[in-house]
């Protein structure tokens, strides 16, 4: 059985060295390839100096060599950062400097687009596309190096299923974003866990819609590794069309889908799908925000012979509760549950009196306790502690839960209804966003007096954001440059879409700003 | 219309109404707009609405692909494309 992450492909490499393992723009590896480079990037990696437990970053758009970074990081015993390869150079910089990255995997073009004193911290970049810059003294060390390493065997590093696999960057509420620490374990518990549930074979072919730093990928990398299966990566070309996403679906025989609902309500919307060409497709896994339930509805009519899965869980424990589709109970259904803790992991939810909700109709914040929650977020001991907590519902040995902060009612059938929720966080296309990152992006600006975002419901989407400013001289500034000011500082996906200035905002009678009127204002009255 | 004057138009709404949003200030005509991030799943959206309504053009669901929309330059050969029709 396997324990560490990278033992799912060597098992794999095995059975089935010349099947192809990882597809992505028209090019593919096969499992042995996949296995002997990143047994040679682990080689590089750890005579160059990298140590057991050292960060490593990727930083470039998605391709065949991101799957062999991933392994070879892990191989070398360190632990793999992806970061959003579109983000903000300032968020980047931070992050390398927050967990500390040494060593970056990108491209040339990425690595010069860094600040410099970003780049003078790294000890050196492997660049995966050109060697121009290469040489003694330049810090660039490109990929063609690999050659130069033993591919048969990893290096040889004592690691066990507590070690760290991966750190991934998500939204902070203090306006900077935080690392969340997932062990091998972590993702195991999820990967064995998702291969039993959804019987995972060799036969097939999964897609892998989300971007790497989103943990809906995991799944998509590990479980194809697991069954000796194929993983297409999508990338945006494929990804921003429709009709071309669906006839990417039918041309490579995709049998399971994972991403987040408004890719798949996209793909109803726009790319006149046709039942017959999508036969292959046999479960479709969706996360990360709410489906609409008329988009489902129409998604489970058009695909009749397809399962459908709703997964639940933040970064913090991947998936933790899931629900199976009932396709005799959709039509009259008007909520969809998160459905039940996967195996492995038990869920409760814990109401204002601090006492396990039990009865069906009760409601309180859910919480989430074993071998799938993280550690907690890289050199942010403080907010561990809040979200991390001790398990105070058992004493005799010290235990930790995590506390979701969402929201979920337990249902009569017996499945958890997800609520809402209980601060500003609000997720837009599947993205984490806390409101008051924005917030404090739109109050950097010298000219801004007060600023609130606020989500609007979108069907699509999940919510778009708004802002609504006051500046300190009227008309002393426009819409656009406050948007370039923010987009220094905050990923495209955080960015309001609409900015509305007004005099001053309205306050609530503790002062605090409405942020209720602000939302009610902005939102057309249903109806 | 003049050709200058529509693909003025077309780079100018993509910069006030795309770009902007994103903080992206110049892009080039032949420059590929999903790879640099001034165009995203909703974006793409807006942009065929705006064509469609300013150069009085329906664009099929099939026609909205990355070899017609990637860059100011496809957008523009897709709008003639379809204004000859």
């Amino acid at each position: 059985m396997a324990y560490i992450l990278q033992q799912l492909l060597s098992k794999s490499a095995a059975q089935f060295p010349e099947k192809p393992a990882v597809w992505a723009r028209g090019r593919s590896i096969s499992y042995r390839e996949l296995e002997e480079q990143s047994n040679q990037l682990a080689h590089l990696l750890r005579e160059r100096g990298v140590k057991k437990g050292d960060r490593v970053g990727l930083y470039f758009p998605k391709c065949v060599e991101s799957v062999v970074s991933m392994f070879g990081i892990l191989k070398a015993g360190a632990v793999y950062v992806p970061l959003d390869p579109q983000a903000p150079v300032d968020r980047i910089g931070y992050i390398i400097a927050n967990c500390g990255i040494r060593v970056l995997i990108t491209r040339g073009e990425k690595r010069r687009g860094l600040d410099e004193r970003t780049r003078e911290s790294l000890e050196f970049c492997l660049v995966i596309d050109d060697a121009r810059e290469s040489g003694n003294g330049t810090g660039v060390v490109p990929w063609a190096m690999l050659s130069a390493y033993p591919g048969a065997h990893a290096p040889q590093v004592t690691l066990t299923e507590t070690d760290l696999a991966y750190i991934l960057y998500t939204s902070g509420s203090t306006g900077r974003p935080k690392g969340v620490m997932l062990s091998h374990q972590n993702a195991l518990t999820f990967v064995e866990w998702c291969a039993a549930t959804f019987h995972i074979t060799s036969a097939d072919r999964l897609s892998n819609h989300a971007p790497l730093h989103f943990d809906l990928s995991v799944f998509d990398v590990y479980n194809a590794m697991e069954a000796g299966a194929t993983v297409y990566l999508v990338t945006e070309e494929i990804a921003l069309f429709p009709a071309t996403l669906a006839s990417f679906i039918e041309t490579q025989g995709i049998s399971v889908w994972y991403s987040v609902p408004s890719a798949l309500t996209l793909l109803l919307l726009h790319a006149d799908l046709k039942a017959e060409k999508l036969s292959r497709l046999r479960t479709i896994l969706f996360a990360g925000e709410v489906f609409p339930m008329k988009y489902l509805k129409q998604l489970a009519d058009l695909l009749p012979g397809a399962d459908l899965y709703n997964l639940y869980g933040p970064t913090e424990t991947n998936v933790c509760t899931y629900y199976k589709v009932e396709r005799d109970r959709l039509a009259s259904m008007d909520k969809l549950p998160i459905g039940v803790a996967c195996e492995n992991t038990e869920v409760f939810a814990v109401n204002d009196q601090d006492e396990m909700v039990t009865r069906p109709g009760e409601s309180g914040e859910l919480y989430v306790r074993g071998p799938c929650v993280t550690y907690g977020y890289w050199a942010d001991p403080e907010k561990t502690r809040k979200m991390v907590v001790p398990n105070r519902f058992q004493r005799p040995f010290e235990e930790k839960m995590y506390r979701t902060g969402d929201l979920v009612s337990l249902g009569e059938d017996g499945n958890y209804y997800f609520l809402g929720r209980r601060d500003s966080m609000i997720k837009s296309r599947g993205y984490r966003i806390e409101l008051g990152e924005i917030e404090s992006a739109l109050l950097s600006h010298p000219a801004v007096r007060e600023a609130a975002a606020i989500a609007i419901p979108d069907d699509v989407v999940g919510n778009r954001i708004k802002a609504i400013v006051a500046a300190h001289q009227p008309g002393s500034i426009k819409s656009g440059d406050l948007q370039q000011h923010c987009a220094a500082k905050i990923p495209k996906y955080m960015l309001p879409e609409l900015i509305e200035f007004r005099d001053s905002l309205p306050k609530t009678s503790t002062g605090k700003i409405d942020r209720v009127q602000l939302t009610q204002d902005s939102v057309p009255v249903a109806g | 219309m003049q050709s200058t004057a529509r693909k003025d138009q077309i780079r100018e709404f993509i910069r006030e109404s795309l770009a902007s949003a994103k903080g992206i200030t110049s892009f080039s005509d032949s420059e590929s707009l999903m790879e640099n991030g001034v165009i995203d799943s909703l974006g793409i959206f807006r942009l065929v609405s705006f064509l469609e309504d300013t150069f009085g053009v329906r664009i099929g669901d099939e026609e909205i692909t990355a070899e017609n929309l990637s860059s100011v330059d496809t957008i523009e050969n897709l709008v003639i494309k379809k204004t000859r029709k």
